[in-house]
């Protein structure tokens, strides 16, 4: 079967890709300073330094340096992060988990929005809604993140109080456990309705923020398969057997239009990923991107490393995961190499 | 006169707006069928005869399109009649699939590439059919619950969320069963053998003759007064050009329906129609029995139209075609639109619309000078017929 | 074969050369024509010509601070000031910074950034991109695999670690982007060229005989070009985003007048209420985005219609 091969060599494809990642990452690391720096905590003395560049073998020629970076890698040794003061590992789930429920709360809001408009925007071409749907997508595209961010934080933080900003209330926080680090799952799992309120309290205007910029590719996307859609034989072969139109538009039209618009849902996540730097630092959501920026502010090497290795390694299995999707949706796919 | 009509066109106008300007593609067209009969709709590509053939679905988009003028009039029992272009869109639907079903000319595209063929065709018996599969399934149409309804809405249109289905599985399982039953025969009534697994696969998985019998078989369905046969055969290999034609008219003659061909094909002409208007421009400029129309074509366009056509006595070298072209519809100007690249034209041609007018008992034609005009004359036996063709491009 | 006819050869070879040029610039004029028909089009190449005159005339508009223009002259006096106060028709930051001063002259910035991150990424990118497709083969293979591992790191995220690594300030962003943004390309003209190089005008250069290098010249490249036009237009506004995200985050150097330093400038003050310094500096982006965008966007319509959405 030709879809199994191509995702089969998809999947084969990784490893090796994710290896160019880490030759990329390990060659930044020796950019600047001394190699050293992203394993050396603080406090240590001149001897422990030396022990450190012996056990990871940086006195040695680069090949050897290389693998004993990845040797580490591999056992979980991502080096010392100087933020969190803490060894990168130990921190980098929980933060994980705070991008992944925002990126995914924001992927939600943009695919089914953005679906729902574009819809509405092919259906009704060149009217009102498509009229909108197209400044929609187009200042989505051309507005920076943090500007709007900081453009809802006024009236919806600053006047209304609606959202408060970071990520829960302190004492909520401490009131249920956290096996997820997904503070709304967390509360669900927990059955605790006030605490479930307070996370959705904190997460909608970051998601809203971060799901602006994907929701604009989307929305473009699929205005212009469903008005290809639309002027499909088919659609006028369905009004023929005197379906409404309510079922040509969604069984006929906008069932096909979705397969071209599952593409670039994957490319979006990347806007996701992206958009995720600025909106943490403006709305104070604890994770990834958070954690990059104040790395980046500090000159955390080990930090800054390790995130790029796990958003690129997000990134990927999001694509695949998509292509998938894809290659189920239609079975007719015919995918090039 | 005899009243005996089942659709009834009455100086149908189509516009269509574009930026260039308004396009007059169909200009007080009419014309009626009788049922049970064969009237083919002949003419070029751009001639307005597929917007006509549209126009009775009322499948125009609006806007850009627009129906300025004109009735379209199918009769119902009673001596009743109902206008299809002002009927509210509800009682249209109840129209299309149902009484009159159209298919397309390339079958490759009027099937939805994501859905089965059984779920296409499923569709149309939960939108017309929903008491018979009630029936069939052990339930009085008339004591069925709502919720027996919604099953069996949702075992037609094979929706995801089968939540009703679900609780209550036994009833799901004989709608569904009679669902199937109902598609299957449909099927096999169009001579496609092995129907229950044709049902399972999906358009892209079949050849262009099977998805035209798919499409045969979904617009019989129901078994509709008038079919409309949009270029039917020219999407298809030639060798199977002759068997959908077959096919229908087979379908026909066992339901008595009547069929709208719309075509370029004169041979089709020749060997299926009982009458015949051809088309110019958006105008109809001849109409008549398709014996009478081809043997002695009374329009100086339907005479070059079959100068176009090889015969088996054209020398090599003779073939004549029609020199210009087609006018641009935007905004015509109120003239006989072959003029330009008519032999006979005079000024009159250039100052007034020709109307219809009656030549002979049943025959019209819309030309000016129709009596001046070199009469031709040809013997329609001379023409190939399809079978002959298809040899022809086979060899 | 004689002289005479070898003559006769070469006038009529300059003579269908004067001809295809012709017909090159009325193809050419065509096309502008038809993007210019375009209501919105036209909005976007104001909005960048006014740009471009305030980059080109900013020392007239306002007076270079000395010694770096492009920090902000301190009014002490008016910190914080409201839009209109004393000469400052925009305002000033919470270091006397006038706002309208940082928006002109960071739009020379912008322009700096874009111009030559979008310059050397697309003729690097071409080279890479078209060295792969007209090589194929391993190094085709090789070439693409390298554009497979940068496109599996979004832009922002890759740029961001390289800048953060070679320390803040604004070249280093240029760097950055310059370092990242060339893939796209590679991977565009690599698959037009693959495209175009299966048309049968290509075939028919071969049969005549012309060298790989002529055949790249002039019959693949210019008809390859189109979408990497589009692209190039696009990204002149997509760098500017990225480049004020990195600068917002802090990796240009402080008090540079830069429009995301400007927006995170006005950060605090826009919490206080004071939100003049954000509002006007992030409108100057979404302005010069949103300009390139149509353009783009337009010359995408006419020219190539089918890649829409992407």
């Amino acid at each position: 079967m030709q879809v199994r091969d191509y995702l089969l060599r998809r999947l084969a494809l990784l490893p090796f890709i994710m290896l160019g990642v880490s030759v990329i990452v390990f060659t930044l690391t020796r950019f600047t300073g001394s190699p050293v720096g992203i394993y050396a905590t603080p406090n240590m003395t001149a001897e422990e330094i030396s022990a450190l560049e012996a056990r990871y073998l940086l006195d040695q020629p680069i090949p050897l340096q290389y693998a004993a970076w990845i040797g580490g890698l591999f056992r979980g040794d991502l080096g010392w992060s100087g933020v969190s003061v803490a060894p990168v590992t130990d921190v980098i789930g929980l933060k994980f988990a705070a991008t992944f429920e925002l990126a995914l709360a924001a992927g939600f809001i943009a695919v089914f929005a953005g679906i729902a408009l574009g819809t509405l925007a092919g259906v009704r071409r060149n009217r009102l809604p498509d009229h909108g749907a197209r400044l929609f997508s187009i200042f989505g595209a051309s507005t920076p993140t943090f500007w709007f961010g900081l453009l809802l934080l006024v009236p919806f933080y600053l006047w209304l109080d609606w959202f408060p900003l970071g990520r829960s209330t302190p004492e909520i926080f401490s009131s249920i456990a956290h096996p997820t680090g997904m503070y709304t799952l967390d509360a669900v799992l927990a059955l605790n309705a006030g605490a479930f309120l307070d996370a959705v309290r904190h997460l909608v205007l970051p998601a809203v923020v971060l799901a602006f910029g994907a929701m604009a590719i989307i929305v473009r996307m699929m205005r212009s398969s469903m008005v290809e859609a639309m002027s499909e034989e088919y659609v006028d072969a369905a009004r023929a057997k005197g379906l409404p139109n309510k079922v040509v538009i969604r069984r006929h039209a906008r069932r096909n239009a979705l397969l071209p618009t599952t593409t670039v849902i994957g490319l979006s996540f990347g806007f996701l990923l992206q958009g995720a730097v600025a909106v943490e630092l403006i709305f104070r959501w604890p994770g990834l991107g958070q954690w990059v920026t104040s790395a980046v502010l500090s000159g955390d090497q080990a930090t800054i490393m390790a995130y790029v290795l796990i958003t690129a390694l997000i990134f990927m299995t999001v694509n695949l995961a998509v292509d998938i999707a894809y290659a189920y949706l239609d079975r007719r796919v015919v995918l090039g190499g | 006169m005899s009243e005996n009509w089942l659709l009834k066109v009455q100086d149908l106008s189509v516009h269509f707006h574009s930026p260039r300007g308004v396009v007059h593609a169909v200009d007080n067209v009419s014309f009626e069928i009788k049922p049970g009969e064969t009237l083919a709709l002949v003419g070029e590509t751009g001639c307005g005869k597929s917007v006509t053939a549209r126009s009775i679905l009322r499948l125009v988009p609006e806007p850009p399109g627009e129906y300025a003028s004109g009735k379209i009039l199918l009769s119902q029992d009673q001596d009743q009649s109902i206008e299809i272009l002002s009927a509210p869109i509800k009682a249209v639907r109840a129209i299309r699939g149902e009484r009159i079903s159209m298919i397309f000319q390339d079958p490759g595209k009027a099937l939805n590439p994501a859905l089965t063929i059984g779920r296409q065709l499923a569709e149309v018996f939960g939108e017309h059919r929903m008491d018979m599969i009630l029936e069939n399934a052990g339930i009085e149409p008339d004591k069925a619950s709502r919720a027996d309804k919604m099953i069996a809405q949702q075992r037609a249109s094979f929706l995801q969320i089968r939540l009703f289905s679900l609780l209550r599985s036994k009833k799901g399982k004989a709608l569904q069963k009679s669902i199937d039953d109902a598609v299957a025969r449909a099927l096999a009534d169009t001579g496609i053998p092995n129907p229950r697994k044709i049902m399972k696969s999906y358009p892209h998985e079949l050849s262009g003759g099977m998805k035209q019998r798919v499409m045969i078989a979904q617009a019989l369905a129901c078994d509709p007064d008038l079919l409309i046969a949009d270029e039917p055969t020219t999407a298809l290999d030639v060798t199977i050009q002759a068997r959908i034609l077959e096919l229908i008219q087979e379908m026909q003659k066992r339901r008595g329906m009547a069929v709208l061909y719309i075509t370029h094909d004169l041979s089709l002409v020749r060997e299926f129609a009982d009458r015949v208007a051809v088309m110019y421009a958006g105008r109809i400029v001849e109409t008549g029995p398709a014996v009478d129309v081809l043997a002695s074509p009374q329009h100086p366009y339907t005479q070059g139209l079959l100068g176009a056509i090889p015969h088996r006595r054209t020398p090599r070298g003779q073939l004549a075609a029609i020199p210009g072209s087609v006018p641009q519809l935007v905004s015509p100007p109120a003239q006989c639109h072959f003029a330009s690249r008519c032999k006979w034209a005079a000024e009159a041609c250039k100052s007034v619309v020709p109307l219809l007018n009656s030549t002979e008992t049943s025959r019209k034609v819309a030309c000016l000078r129709f009596d001046t005009a070199e009469k031709l004359s040809v013997d329609i036996g001379d023409m190939p017929a399809r079978a002959e063709m298809g040899e022809v491009a086979a060899e | 074969m004689s002289s005479v006819s070898k003559q006769n050869k070469k006038s009529q070879q300059e003579k269908s050369r004067t001809t295809a040029l012709s017909v090159k610039w009325a193809r050419r004029r065509e096309v502008a024509l038809e993007v210019l028909r375009n209501p919105l089009t036209v909005i976007g190449l104001v909005i960048i010509f006014l740009f471009l005159m305030m980059a080109a005339f900013a020392p007239l508009l306002v007076e270079p601070n000395q010694p770096d223009p492009y920090q902000s002259p301190r009014d002490w006096s008016n910190i914080d000031a409201a839009p209109g106060v004393a000469g400052h028709i925009l305002g000033t930051d919470s270091t006397g910074g006038d706002v309208l001063y940082g928006i002109i002259w960071g739009s020379r910035l912008s322009l700096q950034l874009s111009l030559t991150v979008v310059l050397f990424t697309l003729i690097f990118g071409t080279i890479v991109g078209s060295i792969a497709a007209m090589r194929g083969g391993k190094l085709d293979n090789l070439l693409m695999r390298i554009v497979d591992v940068f496109l599996s790191i979004p832009e922002l995220i890759f740029a961001l670690a390289i800048a953060a690594v070679l320390g803040p300030d604004f070249s280093n962003i240029i760097l950055a982007l310059a370092a990242v943004f060339w893939v796209k390309y590679a991977r565009i003209i690599r698959g037009e060229i693959i495209r175009v190089k299966q048309a049968d005008y290509v075939a028919a250069a071969k049969v005549v005989g012309d060298s790989q290098w002529n055949i790249y010249r002039k019959d693949v490249l210019p008809n390859a070009a189109t979408p990497l036009i589009v692209q190039a237009t696009l990204d002149m506004g997509n760098v500017v985003l990225i480049g004020a995200t990195l600068s917002f985050i802090g990796l240009a150097q402080a008090g540079l007048t830069e429009w995301g330093a400007l927006v995170s400038n006005g950060q605090s003050g826009l919490l206080a209420g004071e939100w003049w310094v954000s509002t006007f500096a992030g409108l100057a982006i979404v302005l010069w985005a949103l300009a390139f965008n149509l353009v783009g966007d337009g010359l995408r319509d006419v020219l190539d219609p089918k890649t829409e959405g992407r």
